[in-house]
C-alpha cells in the first residue's frame, strides 16, 4: 500500500473514531445528572420564559434533531457558544490549546532527556546498582499520582527552597514569538527565561510517569537488541562497544520508543487536566475543569472533541512515521 | 470580543446564559471563618424618611502606592455588571462600577452615587438624589438619566436585554428622571419594603450612551463605570488588571494596580500566598489555616457570611410530620461540637432561619441545646420510635458539607430509637429535586445552604419556608400569614413581625438548625484589610500597613 493510500485509509478510520467521540460526548449530557434547564436558568424564573428558552435551545426537540444540530456545525468549526461567557467555544478552546500543547511537549522533552540515557545505562549495566536504581526510579515514577507529585514539588522546590514559582503562566511560547516578530529580542529572551522558570515544575509533574515508562521501554528494548546476532557479529568484527551500543543497538531500540512517545503525547494533552489545576496553568485542562464546575456543557463538549481530534491526528502521524522510519513495517 | 449568533434568539439566549450560574443563592462556596472574629450586626436602615449622606471609610493616607493581586477560585464570566449571577464576577466588576447605595464591611447600608434616598409619600415609589460631579472612566459626567437607564436595563428586558439580575430588584417596576431635578424616581409594583436594601446590594450604574453605543460583546469585555478602579486589560479566563481611577468621586484608592487571577485548587492559592505571588486569596480551607497563620508574612481574615446551612425536613411525610420528632432531631445533635470540631470554629450556630446580621433576626432565640435524653423522649412521644431516616447531602458544595451531614446523622443514629444514615448526592440532581414544582417531589431530609446578600430575613423565609417558597418543605398557615403581613410593613414594624415568624420556625422546627458559613481569606500581612460579611473583597478599603 502506498503512503497516500495508507493516509486516506487511516484518515477515514480516524473520522469514524471522531464521529464516535462526538456521539458519546453528545450523549454524556443526557446521562449526566441534572436538568440543563435548571443549570441554565435562575430557579425562580418565570415558567413562560423557562419554556421559551427550552424551546429556543431546542431542548424540547426529539433527540435526533438535537443531535443533528450539534453535529452539523462541527465540520465548520462551530462548537456553539459558551453558556457562561457566551463567547464562541471554538475560539475559547483554541486560545487555551497553546498552553496545553507547550506543557505536553515540555513534559515529553523532560521525559526523553531523562529516560533514554537512564534506560541505556540500566540495560548496559544490567543487575548492577545503576540498573537497580533506574528500576526503582521507574517503579516510583509509574506509581506516583500526578496531583501528589505536583503538590510535593511545589511545597519543596517552590515554597521551602524558593527555586521555582508555585504556579501561573505569565507568558507562553506564543507571546514569546510575538516579541521576536516585533524585534524585541531582549524582552523575548526575558520571556523565555520566565517561561522556563514557570514550566519546569508542571513539566516534571506531567512528565514523570512518562519518564518512567520510556525508561522501562528503552531498557527492555536495549536488552532485546543486545541479544541479537548482529550485535555479536559487530563485536566479532572488532567494532568499538560504544559504536555497537549507540549507533546500532540504541537506534533500533528507539523505533518503538518513538512510537510510544508520539502516542503518549496525545495522552498527555488529555491528561494535563490535573497538572494544570494544581499549577493554575491556563490550558485546556483548566478549561475542562472550570466548564465542569460551571456546568458549561458546550465548552466541555468542545474541549473533549478537540482533545479527541488531536489524539487521532497524532496517532495517524505516528503510524505514518513509524512505517516511514522502519521500512520493514508495511502500510497496511 | 466577538459574539456569534446561533439559532437561539438573542434575548432569550442572554437570559439563559445569564442564568448559567443557576441559583446564586444555592450555589455554595467553601469558606470558613475565624472563631475569634466578632460578628457585627448590620444596621438595616430601610427608613421611610430617607437616609442622610454618610461618610464611608476612606483608605489611609499613604505616600507609597502599592499593587495588589487577588486570587479567586474562578475568573469572571464577563465584565458586564448587569449580566451575571456569580460572586467572583461581582467582586471584580464592583471595583469599576458603583451603585446608588452600598454597604460597608459589616453590611450596614451607606449612600454612594445617591446622596439621599426616601420614599415618596402617597405613592409606591422612592426617590434617589444623584450625586453631582461624578465622572465615568471615559471622563463624562454621571447624569440621573444614566441611573434611570441602568435600573431599567435590569428590570425591563425591552430596554437592552433580559438581565439575569431582574429578580434582584424584585418589586421595582421602572425608573425615571424627576423633571428639572438631579434625582431619579423608582416606581415599585407595591410597597416593596426592602427596596433600599435591594439597591444597597444590587444595581451597578452604567453610562447610557456608552452602553447604547457599544455592542453587547464589547460591554462584556470592557468596563466604564464610576468606581475607584478602571480597566487596564482583560485576558479571558486568565487575568483582569485594573488601575486606580484618579478622578474618583471620593479619595483615590491607595492601591495603584489591582490584578485578579484565579486558581481552582485551594492548596495552589495558599501556596501562591505563602510565596508572595498573590496578596489576597479566597476560601482558605480549615486545614490550611494554620499554615497561613504560621507563615511570617500572611494571616487569615474571616467573617460570617450571609449563607445559612440547614437540614430541611419535609413536614408531610413520616416521621417528619411530627413537630416533636423534628424538635427531637434538633436536641439530638451537638451543634457546638460540630462547629468547633468539624468546622474548626469557622462557623456560628444558628437557632432560626434568619442570621444575626439580617433584618428580622430574633436575638431572644438560642440554638437548641444538646440533650439526647430529651431527644429520645420526644421521639417516643412522637410515636415514631424505631424510625429509619436518610439524610441527602451534597459533597464539596459547602464548607465541610459531607462531614457536617455525617456528624448530624451520627448523633441521631446514637439515639436508641432512631436509625440515621447519609446518602451522598450529586449537587445537580439534588437541586433538580429541590426545584421540583411541589413539596411532594423533594427529598424527605436534606442538607442545603442558602445565601441572601440583601441581609433580609423575610426573603430567606419566603424562599425556604413559606408554602409557595422556592425550596420549601413546610406549610404553616400562621407562618404564611406572618410573612404576608411583613410584606405590607416596613421598618421596625416589619422587623417585629419577622422576629415573630422566626420564633414560630424555631418552635416548629421545619429544619435542623445548623451553622452560618464563614468566609475565610488569606491576606498578606503588609495589607490592612478586613473581611466583609457579604463576600465582597473591596480593594478600595485596602491600605499599606
Amino acid at each position: 500500500m502506498s503512503l497516500s493510500r495508507f493516509l486516506i485509509k487511516r484518515s477515514l478510520q480516524g473520522l469514524f473514531v471522531i464521529w464516535g467521540v462526538i456521539t458519546v460526548v453528545f450523549g454524556l449530557r443526557f446521562i449526566s445528572p441534572g436538568d440543563p434547564a435548571n443549570v441554565l436558568l435562575p430557579p425562580d424564573v418565570d415558567p413562560e420564559v423557562r419554556a421559551q428558552v427550552i424551546a429556543e435551545l431546542g431542548l424540547n426537540e426529539p433527540l435526533y434533531v438535537q443531535y443533528w444540530e450539534f453535529i452539523s456545525g462541527i465540520p465548520f468549526g462551530d462548537l456553539g457558544l459558551s453558556l457562561v461567557t457566551r463567547t464562541p467555544v471554538a475560539s475559547r478552546v483554541v486560545t487555551k490549546l497553546p498552553a496545553t500543547l507547550e506543557l505536553a511537549i515540555a513534559a515529553t522533552i523532560v521525559a526523553v532527556i531523562i529516560a533514554i540515557p537512564l534506560g541505556v545505562v540500566s540495560a548496559t549495566r544490567r543487575h548492577e546498582p545503576a540498573d537497580y536504581g533506574a528500576t526503582v526510579f521507574s517503579l516510583v515514577g509509574i506509581s506516583t499520582p500526578n496531583f501528589w507529585l505536583g503538590v510535593m514539588l511545589i511545597l519543596v522546590l517552590a515554597v521551602q527552597l524558593n527555586l521555582f514559582p508555585t504556579s501561573q503562566r505569565p507568558i507562553g511560547i506564543d507571546g514569546i514569538l510575538l516579541l521576536v516578530l516585533d524585534g524585541d529580542l531582549g524582552a523575548a529572551a526575558d520571556g523565555l527565561g520566565t517561561w522556563l522558570w514557570h514550566i519546569t515544575l508542571p513539566a516534571i509533574t506531567l512528565g514523570t510517569y512518562f519518564t518512567a515508562l520510556i525508561t522501562r521501554l528503552t531498557r527492555s528494548g536495549m536488552l532485546d537488541q543486545l541479544g541479537r546476532t548482529y550485535v555479536r557479529a559487530s563485536r566479532a568484527k572488532g567494532l568499538p562497544e560504544t559504536l555497537v551500543r549507540y549507533k546500532h543497538v540504541l537506534r533500533n531500540t528507539l523505533i518503538p520508543v518513538i512510537t510510544v512517545i508520539g502516542l503518549q503525547l496525545g495522552t498527555l494533552i488529555g491528561g494535563a487536566v490535573i497538572t494544570e489545576a494544581v499549577f493554575a496553568w491556563p490550558g485546556l485542562g483548566t478549561l475542562i475543569i472550570n466548564s465542569i464546575n460551571a456546568r458549561d456543557w458546550p465548552v466541555l463538549q468542545g474541549s473533549l472533541i478537540v482533545v479527541a481530534v488531536g489524539f487521532v491526528l497524532v496517532n495517524i502521524l505516528v503510524d505514518a512515521l513509524y512505517a516511514y522510519v522502519n521500512p520493514q513495517v508495511a502500510y497496511d | 470580543m466577538t459574539d456569534s449568533n446561533s439559532h437561539i434568539g438573542r434575548r432569550s439566549y442572554l437570559k439563559l446564559a445569564g442564568g448559567a450560574a443557576a441559583s446564586a443563592a444555592l450555589a455554595g462556596c467553601t469558606g470558613g471563618g475565624d472563631e475569634e472574629e466578632t460578628t457585627t450586626a448590620a444596621e438595616e436602615t430601610t427608613t421611610e424618611t430617607g437616609g442622610e449622606e454618610t461618610t464611608t471609610s476612606t483608605p489611609e493616607e499613604s505616600t507609597e502606592p502599592f499593587n495588589v493581586t487577588i486570587t479567586q477560585g474562578q475568573m469572571p464570566s464577563g465584565l458586564d455588571p448587569q449580566d451575571h449571577r456569580e460572586t467572583p464576577t461581582d467582586i471584580v466588576v464592583l471595583h469599576a462600577y458603583d451603585g446608588v447605595l452600598t454597604r460597608d464591611a459589616t453590611g450596614a447600608m451607606q449612600t454612594a452615587l445617591a446622596t439621599n434616598y426616601e420614599r415618596i409619600e402617597g405613592e409606591n415609589a422612592v426617590r434617589f438624589d444623584i450625586r453631582e460631579g461624578v465622572t465615568f472612566h471615559n471622563g463624562e459626567e454621571l447624569t440621573p438619566e444614566d441611573v434611570a437607564f441602568s435600573i431599567n436595563r435590569v428590570v425591563d428586558e425591552d430596554v437592552s436585554f433580559a438581565s439575569p439580575q431582574s429578580d434582584q430588584l424584585a418589586g421595582v417596576a421602572s425608573a425615571e428622571v424627576i423633571e428639572g431635578e438631579n434625582a431619579v424616581k423608582v416606581n415599585n409594583s407595591s410597597l416593596n419594603p426592602i427596596v433600599f436594601s435591594e439597591f444597597a446590594t444590587y444595581l451597578d450604574v452604567m453610562q447610557q450612551s456608552w452602553v447604547e453605543g457599544n455592542s453587547k460583546a464589547f460591554i462584556s469585555q470592557n468596563m466604564n463605570g464610576t468606581g475607584p478602579f478602571k480597566l487596564d486589560s482583560y485576558t479571558e479566563d486568565e487575568e483582569v488588571v485594573l488601575s486606580r481611577y484618579e478622578d474618583y468621586w471620593k479619595e483615590p484608592a491607595a492601591v495603584e494596580t489591582l490584578t485578579f487571577r484565579a486558581a481552582s485548587e485551594a492548596s495552589t492559592r495558599v501556596n501562591q500566598l505563602l510565596q508572595g505571588e498573590t496578596d489576597v486569596i479566597v476560601n482558605v480551607p480549615p486545614q490550611e489555616v494554620q499554615r497561613v497563620n504560621n507563615n511570617e508574612n500572611t494571616r487569615v481574615a474571616a467573617a460570617p457570611s450571609t449563607r445559612i446551612i440547614y437540614n430541611a425536613m419535609r413536614y408531610d411525610v413520616e416521621p417528619f410530620d411530627s413537630v416533636k420528632f423534628r424538635q427531637a432531631m434538633n436536641y439530638a445533635i451537638d451543634l457546638e461540637s460540630i462547629v468547633q470540631n468539624v468546622l474548626g470554629g469557622f462557623g456560628a450556630q444558628t437557632s432560626q432561619p434568619t442570621l444575626p446580621e439580617f433584618v428580622g433576626h430574633n436575638e431572644d432565640l438560642d440554638p437548641y441545646p444538646y440533650d439526647p435524653e430529651m431527644a429520645e423522649q420526644l421521639v417516643e412521644e412522637s410515636g415514631y420510635a424505631g424510625a429509619e431516616i436518610e439524610l441527602n447531602t451534597p459533597v464539596g458544595r459547602y464548607l465541610k458539607d459531607l462531614e457536617i451531614s455525617q456528624a448530624v446523622a451520627g448523633y441521631i443514629d446514637e439515639l436508641p430509637n432512631v436509625s440515621a444514615s447519609v446518602r451522598q448526592r450529586d449537587f445537580g440532581s439534588l437541586v433538580d429535586e429541590l426545584l421540583a414544582g411541589s413539596i411532594e417531589e423533594r427529598p424527605h431530609w436534606f442538607l442545603i445552604g442558602w445565601g441572601e446578600a440583601t441581609f433580609d430575613g423575610g426573603l430567606v423565609m419566603t424562599a425556604l419556608l413559606s408554602s409557595e417558597g422556592l425550596l420549601t418543605t413546610w406549610q404553616n398557615e400562621e407562618f404564611d400569614s406572618l410573612l404576608e403581613q411583613a410584606g405590607n410593613q416596613s421598618g421596625d414594624e416589619r422587623d417585629a413581625t419577622l422576629q415573630e415568624a422566626n420564633t414560630l420556625a424555631h418552635e416548629e422546627c421545619p429544619w435542623i438548625f445548623l451553622n452560618q458559613q464563614f468566609s475565610v481569606y488569606g491576606v498578606n500581612d503588609s495589607i490592612a484589610w478586613e473581611a466583609r460579611s457579604d463576600e465582597r473583597i473591596d480593594a478600595y478599603d485596602m491600605s499599606l500597613k
